[in-house]
């Protein structure tokens, strides 16, 4: 009796598990986005002493080298000030940095606090309901000091709170320009035929003229966002191509593959560019083996370590295009930190990185990193570099755009990437490069009819 | 009544092992069906249809994708003479043969992120592989083996090659080592020579392990390199690296796109056991002699 009842019930269990892995869903509409608290609504109240325990997937030491250093003695220093609150920093991979938070998402959990890369990546969590809005649980009056906040403000409220400011400019050693006979630009930057004339100088001199390392697809995309930007007069012209109203195949999005690939055929590149990643690369320019390099604040800071204040040059990329956006600033915030929804302590997420902001805070950052921070009170004094100056100077003066933030993830990574990888690699031409930025975005309004509709009804200046 | 109860007693027994393959393989499987069947909408909500599958269809990285791992699959046989060669050099019981053996087989028990990472240094444009070639005056033979659309494919290859060979390496010699040395004699006495002993008498006796051993490669080279790629290339340059599994994972945790992802996956799933359908179908012959 008792056997055929255990077989009885292992029948069942077997079909049930069955019935459960095959049940078809009805078509099923998409949950509501759940409104966050209006404003001066009661905030969920401050831990007092209770005990609390924060993880925080931080991203930043590669745009910063010493960021992780810096955050090491950030939460030392939080913990005296808050001494029940506990901050576990997780650092972040580059490669993974999207991936892996997307996997948290989906599962709904996993840190509190994340690091995200500026704008379009942002968004694209803040529709899927993953975040909370900082500006509602950080004052107005703290927030105020707080630089390029435009970049995570959406409907109204702050999404993602910055950090630091970087731009790129272009390194130049002075020693190799002098023996290639090559005479820095007089004002900020050169035409492009400029350039190219003092590439080909470098080149006879048998130096590197630029270095570039491409292995991982990153510097093509610098290419995108210094030199690609230039035909475009505001980032809406990009959105237009991405939902589709404009073709990528246009010059103005992808004519600048001829320039490039027309640097890459004359050889003023290093030859190893698909074997090296970004870094590498730039080690290539800070170990003196090329002539110039693309250089963040971090690495323009390495560069002057390893090289000498007075053998490093600095000016702007040379200027090819004739759009609106050919003379704005690139600068960003390159990396938000965000509140996640599934946080059970947005507040004292936010006090924490409302503590990142603290005057002794932005000191140390500079400090530790070279790079300046995203904040009114930051001290500029603290920049005695020239160099650094020079950039602190570009990039707090007039418009700033990082344009590969105005990108859907799947068209940066499976557009952009890849087609800078094609002319590196000659295995593509330009016109292969058009077309693949066209049947990427084509790809993801069709994949993605979700998000194209956010994209749609995103307006942008 | 009773009669039934004896019957089906045995499966009682087979009940909690039965349970446990269900969870880990049959669930998972019926599960990534149903996603790959469910299409977003622009409402961000799902409907059933075959809409994923269409999009897989028109994709070109799919088809790039399906391309590289087709290349993958001349590793292969090329992984199996080698295996099998070595194995039959290493029967003749050299001196030291063990350690060769070891030596030979190490490689496998190394992680492949590892291999792969190891690989990236020597197989750079100015990496260890290309500074010998130039110094031996081979310099024409230095290429961007990672770097070049032709090239990153048959080097992630050779690296895949250096690593599985010596699992089939193993396996051959074992069976070897379990065959009748008294037919192997005959042959010899009989005149054969090294050549015609093997392949007349000893590769007919291993027919079953070498066709295990293909079928396990065949199955790596489509479902099982993720980490060389991801490792050593990232796909690139552009996607002439990119393979299933890793385009699969992309669209799974990068691009949020599951249905996409799971109907990449039935794809791969499907055309895999089709390929060893047929491979077993071609050899007519029962694995049990493994």
């Amino acid at each position: 009796m008792r056997a055929c009842f255990l077989r009885m019930f292992t029948v069942l269990a077997i079909a049930s598990l069955f019935l459960t892995a095959c049940a078809t869903p009805a078509a099923t509409t998409a949950p509501a986005v759940t409104q966050p608290p209006a404003a001066g609504a009661t905030q969920p109240a401050a831990s007092g002493g209770q005990p609390v325990e924060l993880t925080f997937w931080y991203w930043a030491e590669s745009d910063a080298p010493g960021a992780d250093k810096w955050m090491a003695e950030t939460v030392q220093a939080y913990q005296k000030v808050k001494p029940n609150v506990k901050v576990t920093v997780v650092a972040q991979s580059t490669d993974t940095l999207i991936s892996a938070f997307q996997s948290a998402v989906t599962a709904g959990s996993g840190p509190d606090i994340a690091s995200q890369w500026a704008t379009g990546p942002v968004l694209g969590f803040v529709w899927q309901n993953a975040l909370v809005p900082v500006s509602d649980y950080v004052p107005k009056s703290e927030m105020d000091n707080w630089l390029n906040l435009n970049e995570n403000t959406y409907n109204g409220k702050v999404w993602g709170v910055p950090m630091y400011l970087i731009g790129i400019g272009v390194m130049y050693n002075k020693d190799l320009f002098q023996k290639a006979g090559v005479t820095p630009p007089s004002g900020d930057r050169w035409t492009w035929d400029e350039f190219m004339a003092a590439c080909e100088k470098i080149k006879i001199a048998g130096i590197t003229p630029f270095a570039v390392g491409d292995k991982d697809g990153y510097h093509g995309a610098w290419f995108f966002a210094n030199v690609g930007i230039q035909g475009l007069d505001s980032t809406e012209d990009l959105r237009q191509a991405v939902i589709g109203k404009a073709s990528f195949k246009d010059e103005k999005y992808t004519g600048w593959y001829k320039n490039l690939d027309e640097m890459v055929k004359k050889g003023y590149f290093n030859s190893d560019v698909m074997s090296l990643t970004l870094d590498q690369g730039e080690r290539v320019f800070w170990d003196g083996k090329a002539a110039m390099a693309w250089g963040t604040d971090g690495m323009i800071k390495q560069a002057i370590t390893t090289l000498g204040e007075d053998k490093v040059g600095l000016m702007r990329p040379p200027k090819l295009g004739s759009g609106k956006l050919a003379d704005a600033g690139n600068a960003t915030q390159s990396i938000s930190f965000l509140i996640t929804k599934w946080s059970k302590h947005p507040q004292e997420a936010a006090d924490f990185l409302a503590f990142l902001h603290t005057p002794d805070r932005l000191s140390a950052w500079y400090k530790f990193t070279g790079v300046v921070a995203a904040d009114k009170r930051f001290d500029t004094s603290a920049v005695t570099s020239p160099n650094l100056k020079k950039m602190l100077q570009w990039e707090t003066t007039g418009p700033q755009v990082w344009l590969e933030n105005y990108l859907p993830g799947q068209v940066d990574s499976d557009a952009d990437l890849p087609a800078g990888q094609m002319i590196f690699s000659q295995s593509g031409s330009p016109t292969d490069a058009a077309d693949l930025w066209n049947r990427t975005a084509e790809s993801w309004r069709t994949q993605h009819p979700d998000e194209l509709k956010n994209w749609e009804g995103w307006q942008q200046k | 009544m009773a009669n039934l109860t004896r019957r089906l007693e045995p499966y009682l027994y087979l009940t909690p092992a039965s349970l446990f393959l269900l969870l880990v393989f049959v669930y998972p499987i019926v599960q990534i069906v149903r996603t790959s069947l469910l299409v977003t909408n622009a409402e961000g909500g799902k409907t059933l249809g075959l809409g994923n599958y269409s999009l897989v269809a028109k994709d070109p990285v799919f088809w790039q994708a399906a391309a590289n791992n087709g290349k993958l699959l001349f590793a292969v046989p090329i992984m199996t003479l080698l295996a099998l060669f070595i194995a039959l050099l290493l029967f003749e019981r050299v001196r030291g043969w063990k350690i060769y053996r070891s030596v030979l087989f190490l490689p496998y028990i190394i992680a492949v992120p590892v291999v792969a990472t190891t690989f990236v240094y020597l197989l750079g444009l100015n990496g260890i592989l290309n500074t010998l070639l130039r110094l031996a005056g081979l310099g024409f033979l230095a290429k961007d083996w990672l770097g070049s659309a032709v090239w990153v494919i048959p080097s992630i290859g050779a690296v895949i090659v250096y690593r599985e060979f010596g699992f089939g390496l193993v396996l051959f010699l074992a069976r070897l080592m379990s065959l009748d040395k008294e037919i192997l004699e005959a042959a010899e006495i009989d005149g054969a020579n090294w050549w015609q002993t093997h392949w007349f008498v000893t590769l007919p006796q291993m027919s079953a392990v070498i066709e295990f051993f293909i079928v396990v490669e065949l199955i790596t080279m489509l479902s099982w390199v993720f980490a060389y790629v991801y490792t050593m290339t990232g796909g690139g340059p552009g996607f002439a690296s990119t393979i299933m599994e890793f385009y699969i994972w992309k669209h799974a945790f990068a691009f949020r796109s599951p249905g996409i992802a799971s109907a990449l996956a039935v794809i791969l799933l499907a055309s895999t056991t089709l390929l060893i359908v047929l491979q077993l179908r071609l050899r007519r012959q029962p694995l049990e002699q493994v």
